[in-house]
């Protein structure tokens, strides 16, 4: 079920009205999230709910015999078993036929011809999200942060709460568990945050994003009739699109998820306005990489054993970043880009002995992220190669513009959602919170605004980006 | 969740229910007013000169982008008005075909392409754009609800309507972008010097075969052929005319041939011109793979009059 349907905007109000008159018993109120969950998730492709299932038993009984057991191996091997397991799974489902394909392509270039090895594999949704959150939750009881729930169906809801289910935020066990074991209340702070958040979150994703998706899908699908200004455009376009699309879909979780009362992390805070790379990352899809940063970056080392060996950690932890978004050498190479460019400014500022830039930083990091992005949509390397060489031979002729009532409408949200964006960060305050200032009435209005901007602009893009990964 | 949050939420509710209700019928009904007197622009201005004038031309041009690019209307003797549209198909023709007077002697050119007939997911939806005229003219209100073309929340936020095309009526009806009366709906594809490199280099490319096994017939883009068809039956009086206009390199002819099997069986006077410059002609006629360029629809559109008795030269 996508957020931005008709099935939705049905689907939340029916649960959220029998969700709370179940407030007598939390435990209740947890069996209806989870049968809806699942509902929610099984409304795409039912089939794919063993997996979901299969996943949350094995971290439940994995986490119980992590903590139950005294003995350092023991407890070792029970996370390798979850490891194992979750990793593997992803393997199969997401990067079985890249390797089968890479392998293929590597034999034939030392004149080894290899018989087709790819399968016809349907990559379930969320499934790197889902597998993330049970892997931290193993992981956390393996350090000793936090205890193995007993509650079975609060595990399970963990795992599968509806909100944040196929694309996060990735949610930390040691946040959503305490408020899945415990009674939720919803005051008016949270209904204000929540309905504020879920307009502006479409507002984002079906009026700006999948406008400017129009441009970007038409250039990006013949870029080689296009000239540099086109596909500087569509770049640009990308950037915000793909930030609008997925910091949208975030917004509306995080929404939904107050009005059952819990309280996701935040996701998004305003990445393009971010002096360095490092700050980007800091708020950009910052559940992702707060989690790259304590389970991978960490473990390989972090930046305690010495300069050389932080830089390939860095490296390493952002090559596994890009690899994590999907099956293709170009998200390793995204990754890679990003990798390389925060370890050169770890050098600059420990050799220049400063934090961060000036206000050129917001230049320089916009570019390096463009740059980056250019691999991330492109549909493989050649093509990524080809928009670059054309950007920087300047080969900058008349722009394409296409459908010129879509591309002023693209242009004009587009510059409304800066405006939007410019609003919250100028008023010292977040967008979770900034719903709390408003009254009822001034809510409504605003509410109703957005309401008469996405029945005059939506357009009918199907799916989320980050659905595929 | 105690008294007070609940008061609070159904208040909120209420007034948002209210509030962007009212917001939407003023601006669906000032947008109404705006675009009546709009008469330039794809998207509104062309729909109202073709309902303003439908009733005194004598020759119409229906069908999608191919269409209006490809039929120069001043080549020809009768006074024509070409409706072709991007992005629309057999279900937009269609529609606006059923608004056309009564037992008036007219010349109709029905532009086909077989995408619309063996696609299995077309539904139709190109009739949506016809929207605006929802509820404001009878065959088209009657269409869009006779076919499921309207989502359930449009019965409530009218402005739905006018998706995607607000800012293009405001700005045509500030700005016109042409001189509407001397317009005949056509509009050429002029290749600039610059583009004809990378013209040259998309017509080059080897193109994959996007033949199938088996073409099936789409119910719906049938279901509008043959309301064309019931629609010329009753008023004897028109004459149409069905085509298929030239592609740079059509592959594939499989679709070609049933289609044209298709209009044989229902009796419809089809004829499919897809490989008419097929290898014969320089890139000039082109401006991409399935669009001419103004002179390759000035070719074809004098092709056109030496083919059909029914037209002339000025």
């Amino acid at each position: 079920m996508l957020f931005n349907s008709i099935e939705y905007l049905i689907f939340l109000p029916i649960v959220f009205i029998l969700y709370w008159l179940l407030k007598s018993s939390y435990k209740n109120q947890n069996i209806l999230l989870l049968i809806s969950s699942y509902v929610f998730y099984g409304w795409w492709d039912y089939r794919f709910l063993s997996l979901i299932i299969f996943s949350s038993f094995l971290d439940y009984y994995v986490g119980l015999k992590i903590d139950e057991t005294a003995e350092a191996s023991q407890k070792k091997r029970w996370l390798l078993v979850s490891l194992c397991s979750n990793l593997g799974l992803l393997g199969i489902f997401k990067y079985y036929n890249f390797f089968a394909d890479s392998f293929a392509s590597t034999m034939s270039t030392i004149g080894w011809e290899v018989n087709d090895l790819t399968l016809n594999i349907i990559l379930p949704v969320g499934i790197s999200f889902y597998t993330f959150q049970t892997l931290s939750y193993s992981i956390d009881i393996y350090r000793g942060q936090i205890k193995a729930t007993k509650d079975m169906v609060g595990f399970f809801t963990f795992v599968s709460l509806f909100p944040q289910l196929v694309a996060g935020p990735i949610e930390r066990a040691s946040n959503l568990i305490p408020q899945i074991e415990n009674k939720r209340t919803l005051n008016t702070n949270l209904i204000k945050t929540g309905i504020f958040q879920i307009f502006i979150g479409l507002f984002r994703k079906v009026a700006i994003a999948d406008n400017l998706g129009i441009y970007v899908d038409s250039v990006y699908a013949n870029q080689d009739i296009h000239n540099g200004s086109t596909l500087l455009i569509a770049t640009v376009f990308y950037a915000f699109q793909i930030y609008f699309d997925f910091s949208g879909y975030s917004d509306i979780a995080i929404g939904s998820a107050k009005l059952f009362g819990f309280n996701f992390s935040r996701n998004f805070n305003f990445p393009y306005f971010s002096k360095t790379l490092t700050e980007f990352w800091r708020r950009w899809h910052m559940s992702l990489s707060f989690w790259l940063r304590d389970y991978l970056y960490i473990s390989l080392g972090g930046n305690r054993k010495g300069i050389i060996l932080t830089y390939r950690n860095l490296l390493l932890t952002m090559l596994l970043g890009g690899l994590w978004h999907g099956s293709s050498w170009n998200f390793v190479i995204w990754g890679g880009i990003h990798g390389l460019f925060l370890s050169l400014e770890k050098y600059t500022f420990s050799v220049l002995k400063i934090n961060t830039f000036n206000a050129l930083g917001y230049i320089y990091t916009f570019v390096v992220v463009l740059i980056a992005w250019i691999f991330f949509r492109a549909p493989d390397f050649t093509s990524a190669s080809s928009i670059i060489g054309k950007l920087f031979s300047f080969d900058f002729g008349p722009a394409f513009i296409g459908d010129i009532n879509a591309f002023v409408n693209a242009i004009v949200l587009l510059s409304l959602g800066v405006l939007v964006d410019l609003k919250i960060v100028s008023s010292n305050s977040s967008l979770e919170n900034y719903g709390i200032r408003f009254s009822s009435l001034n809510l409504s209005v605003i509410v109703s605004v957005i309401i008469l901007i996405l029945c005059l602009f939506y357009s009918t893009a199907e799916n989320f980006i980050y659905f595929q990964f | 969740m105690d008294s007070k949050t609940v008061q609070k939420l159904l208040k909120i509710v209420l007034f948002t229910v209210v509030i962007s209700y009212a917001l939407d019928k003023l601006v669906f009904f000032s947008l109404n007013k705006i675009s009546d007197e709009v008469m330039t622009g794809q998207a509104i201005g062309k729909l109202n000169q073709f309902l303003s004038n439908k009733d005194s031309t004598e020759f119409f041009v229906f069908g999608n982008s191919r269409a209006n690019h490809h039929i120069d209307m001043s080549l020809f003797k009768q006074k024509g008005y070409n409706m072709g549209i991007d992005g629309t198909g057999i279900a937009y023709s269609s529609t606006l075909i059923s608004t056309l007077p009564q037992h008036k002697k007219q010349l109709i050119i029905v532009h086909v392409d077989t995408k619309n007939f063996f696609d299995s997911l077309y539904d139709g939806g190109d009739m949506r754009a016809l929207k605006s005229k929802y509820q404001r003219n009878p065959n088209i209100t009657e269409a869009l609800k006779k076919n499921n073309q309207l989502s359930s929340l449009q019965s409530f936020y009218y402005s739905m309507n006018y998706n995607g095309n607000a800012i293009g009526i405001l700005k045509n009806y500030f700005k016109p972008s042409y001189n509407y009366k001397e317009y005949n709906g056509y509009d050429p594809l002029y290749v600039s010097k610059s583009q004809e490199s990378i013209r040259d280099m998309v017509l080059a490319k080897s193109m994959t075969s996007d033949c199938l096994d088996n073409y099936i017939i789409n119910a719906k883009a049938l279901k509008y052929l043959k309301s064309i068809k019931i629609f010329s039956e009753q008023n004897p009086e028109k004459t149409f005319i069905f085509l298929t206009s030239p592609i740079h390199n059509d592959i594939c002819d499989e679709d070609n041939k049933k289609l044209h099997l298709l209009m044989e069986e229902l009796g419809l006077n089809y004829k499919d011109f897809s490989n008419l410059y097929k290898n014969s002609n320089s890139n000039t006629y082109w401006k991409d793979r399935t669009h001419m360029s103004d002179k390759g629809a000035e070719a074809f559109s004098k092709h056109l009059i030496n083919t059909y008795n029914e037209f002339e030269y000025p």
